[in-house]
């Protein structure tokens, strides 16, 4: 009159594993589950009953006991259906104990018996291991995507059932024709003129900088910012499967591998909150934007619009690449790489050329002060986006496509990887000499711009960075070229807060 | 009543009344003196004609009835006192003749700094708030060359142009000296970024309001502002202006009184020279450099004065052609390879090599010419 099914839970992006104790008795019938389980986990015993009866199987009059062991652990979800009636029916007798060994169940039941997918298939799955996952049919490239093969699926729980009592067969593994393909990503070569900004994405993509674009409104800022992500090379197998997880916990459609392989691309809106953006959650920890845009890229439309207090918690997973959230009795560290890419007018009413301008200093000022300070300081890239001029509209064929410049992209991550063992991005401001040391007319110029005031020490450093970036891109040799620099301080526009020139 | 307060201290309450136009003023002060027309305004003595009229409304009784005790004679008078104000009415001898003569002469004066810098040559000198860099340069090299030919300069210490102007001239170091005219009280500083400029012009010339200390600046009060300049001046310059740019009322202001107005050229496309552009439609007189203003003043141009020799090394091949892509109008680095028929890597060395030469100035990743241009 005992069972205890193998399952496991979401919490942050990692799974848990639990063991589903079900305990049938003679006494007073009801249906009790105890070991934390949150308000969607206690509903479940509606959903279990009706599914067993409607599945055509016995729900008896009697005692049962559900426990979600270990019990001091919260559990959340209604993956946990799946395991509540199946140990339910071996405690009752209508599965053979034996049948569930070395198996692992996730997943919810409608009142029809039908199994669906949950949030969080793979990390769930990947806790479960070694058990052999069975899944609901929609979570199988999910599941697969993380154990490989072994994975079993069911319809329903009838089908389930029969299975295990081997009536029948187990299902068949739906095919891949099943499952829709990836939209492709916007192409490059849709984008008129925008020579400078063109070749600012390329360098943030080969150098993994972050990037501003600063323009006015209708310049085209978002268009080129949604075309970075297909210049960033496939996510290696360690980052596709964290991501895989990431997207899995937060119940984001997964590509039809199963795993994300494609850099991700997320663009949340100026209003979203902070645990939107950096994940949080009183209990479960659900994984924020910029942990779903672990190896892609976050676009941050109209940074300036964002409430400071959010752009703030932005600054320690930039640093770090992981965000750290910690709550009163949970706390969880979930991945959080992410190229960013923001965009912001230059002043109130939009910019343009000099002269164009309706607002006066002080709105300028007031304007830009939301944005500057240490987050601004981040950005190795600050690049103006003008509204292409009639000649680029009208010149003959796009630019460059995509294919061309993710190649010399990859290209480029790859010397830089050969020589160094990072991206550009990465260097340490100490070690800057040692691993992208300048040639004399590039430490010249710098030194020039350094004694007239119009680099800071900050800029200074990261403008080298970027200038590295460009040679590993131009294929350019060990030393960084005068060249390089001075694209590089073209890619790093000031902001004109005031008309005696601001610096860097 | 505080007795003793002289007549300056009511005409300098009065000034800072609530709903008190400069039309009220003037009949006020026109028929009484300063301590009846105070009497008057409280309805403490009969009114007669506009005051009567005016008075028969209840909000303006009210609005006056709570300044006179906001502003009590006596103590705005010491506030002018202790900030060194004068206050001048036009009976006084010290009163500018200029401004007494005028057709609509303020009904009273506070000036800080020294009257007798209007007996000298003056040139209005007023422009745009958002000027562009050639703008900038047009006043800066005005402001110079008329403080070398020893030419005084009135402009209204606004951003943009007017404080270009000024900066200017203070940095001559020559015999020409700033008035400034303001829509605010003295003690007023807007904008605050010209705290420093406020206090200069001041010390080595002269600054006139309208308005008593404690009045802040608001819209209405600039066009007024507006014909001060424009009756002190002898010519008005007009440097940059939008198409109905404030500047257009100074011109409007000095050609109501047949004084000459003059304005830089501009490009057409430029919106900043909209105004200036128009005015020279209309038949305002080219300026070109501080020579043609003080040609106008038929003053002998000392051309090689105020001409510095250029430093800058000329720009040579690929520099040049980028430097004339960019003289006309501002262009972004994508604009100048496009023009210049360049790739983006030769525009951004061009450009870099110009910039450290001083040819080239950029700001939000657009690039224009400053400093004086290129002959």
């Amino acid at each position: 009159m005992l069972a205890a099914v193998r399952s496991a839970t979401v919490f942050g992006v990692e799974g848990r594993p639990v063991t589903v104790e079900v305990h049938v008795a003679t006494g007073i019938p009801s249906f009790q589950i105890v070991g934390l389980p949150d308000e969607a986990c206690r509903e479940s015993r509606d959903r279990v009953r009706a599914a067993v009866l409607s599945s055509g199987l016995q729900w008896p009059s009697c005692r049962v006991t559900v426990n979600l062991a270990p019990s001091g652990q919260r559990k959340g979800g209604s993956g946990l259906d799946l395991p509540i009636a199946v140990g339910f029916l071996a405690a009752h007798g209508q599965v053979p104990v034996e049948a569930l060994a070395g198996l692992g169940f996730v997943g919810e039941l409608g009142l029809d018996g039908s199994m669906r997918p949950v949030p969080g298939i793979a990390p769930m799955v990947a806790a479960m291991q070694p058990c052999r996952p069975v899944v609901p049919v929609p979570g199988f490239r999910e599941a697969q995507g993380v154990v490989g093969d072994g994975v079993r699926v069911a319809g329903c729980l009838r089908e389930l059932v029969d299975a295990l009592n081997v009536e029948a067969p187990w299902p068949e593994p739906p095919d891949t024709e099943l499952f829709e393909e990836e939209p492709p990503v916007p192409d490059l070569a849709d984008v008129r003129g925008q020579a400078m900004a063109r070749m600012a994405l390329e360098v943030a993509a080969a150098g993994g900088h972050h990037l501003l674009l600063v323009g006015s409104p209708g310049s085209g800022k978002t268009m080129l910012a949604m075309r970075l992500s297909g210049l960033l090379p496939p996510l290696d197998a360690a980052t596709s499967l964290a991501t895989t997880m990431v997207h899995s916990a937060a119940g984001v459609r997964l590509p039809a591998g199963g795993l994300v392989r494609r850099a991700p691309f997320r663009a949340p809106h100026h209003s979203s909150s902070m645990v939107s953006l950096v994940g949080g959650g009183s209990t479960s920890l659900r994984p924020g934007e910029i942990s779903l845009s672990h190896g892609g890229v976050l676009f941050l439309d109209e940074l300036g619009e964002f409430a400071p207090a959010v752009l703030d918690g932005l600054r320690q997973p930039l640093e770090e690449g992981v965000i750290r959230l910690a709550r009163a009795r949970v706390s969880a560290t979930l991945p959080a790489s992410f190229l960013l890419v923001a965009a912001t007018n230059p002043c109130p009413c939009g910019g343009g050329p000099p002269g164009q301008c309706d607002c006066d200093e002080g709105a300028r000022l007031r304007y830009l002060r939301r944005l500057s300070g240490p987050l601004l300081d981040r950005f190795d890239l600050r690049v103006g986006v003008t509204r292409p001029e009639v000649d680029d509209l009208l010149a003959s064929g796009g630019g460059e496509p995509t294919a061309v410049v993710a190649a010399r992209v990859a290209a480029a991550r790859q010397r830089s990887l050969e020589r160094i063992g990072m991206t550009p991005a990465a260097i340490p401001p100490g070690r800057l000499d040692d691993l992208a040391p300048l040639a004399d007319a590039a430490r010249n110029r710098l030194r020039d711009e350094l004694e007239r005031d119009r680099l800071t020490g900050r800029g200074y450093h990261r403008i080298r960075r970027v200038a590295r970036s460009i040679a590993d891109l131009r294929g350019d040799g060990e030393l960084v070229e005068d060249e390089h620099v001075v694209l590089a301080m073209q890619m790093r526009v000031s902001l004109r807060v005031s008309h005696r020139a601001s610096a860097a | 009543m505080s007795a003793g307060c002289p007549p300056e201290a009511y005409a300098a309450a009065l000034a800072g009344f609530e709903g008190m136009t400069l039309s009220r003023l003037a009949a006020l002060l026109r028929h009484h003196d300063p301590e009846q027309a105070w009497a008057v305004a409280l309805r403490q003595q009969p009114a007669t004609g506009l005051i009567a009229h005016v008075l028969a409304k209840r909000e303006v009784r009210d609005a006056w009835q709570r300044s006179a005790a906001a502003r009590r004679p006596d103590e705005v008078f010491a506030r002018c006192q202790e900030l060194a104000v004068q206050v001048l009415l036009p009976s006084s001898p010290r009163f500018p003749g200029l401004l007494a003569a005028d057709r609509q002469p303020p009904p009273v004066l506070f000036a800080k700094g020294d009257l007798s810098v209007l007996e000298g040559r003056r040139v209005a000198v007023v422009g745009t708030r958002n000027a562009t860099a050639a703008g900038r340069e047009a006043a800066r090299q005005l402001g110079a060359g008329l403080a070398t030919a020893g030419v005084h300069v009135v402009s209204g210490l606004a951003r943009g142009v007017d404080g270009v102007v000024h900066r200017a001239l203070l940095a001559a170091e020559g015999e020409g000296r700033p008035v400034g005219v303001v829509a605010c009280g003295l003690d007023v500083v807007y904008p605050r970024e010209h705290r420093d400029l406020w206090a200069a012009v001041a010390n080595c010339g002269l600054l006139l309001s309208e308005m008593p200390p404690g009045i802040g600046p608001e819209a209405f009060r600039f066009p007024l502002r507006n014909r001060i300049i424009a009756a002190l001046a002898e010519v008005v310059v007009v440097v940059e202006s939008r198409e109905r740019g404030g500047s257009l009322i100074t011109a409007a202001e000095a050609l109501d009184r047949s004084i000459p107005v003059m304005a830089v050229p501009g490009p057409p496309t430029n919106r900043a020279a909209a105004g200036t552009n128009s005015l020279l439609r209309d038949g305002a007189a080219p300026v070109l450099d501080a020579g043609d203003v003080l040609a106008s003043l038929a003053l002998e141009p000392e051309r090689a004065a105020f001409e510095m020799a250029e430093l800058r090394a000329r720009p040579r091949a690929e520099d040049h052609a980028v430097y004339e892509v960019l003289r006309h109008e501002p262009r972004t680095i994508d604009g100048v390879a496009l023009a210049a028929g360049l790739s983006l890597v030769d525009a951004a060395m061009a450009l870099a090599r110009l910039e450290q030469a001083g040819w080239v100035g950029g700001a939000d990743g657009w690039f224009e010419c400053v400093g004086s241009p290129l002959r």
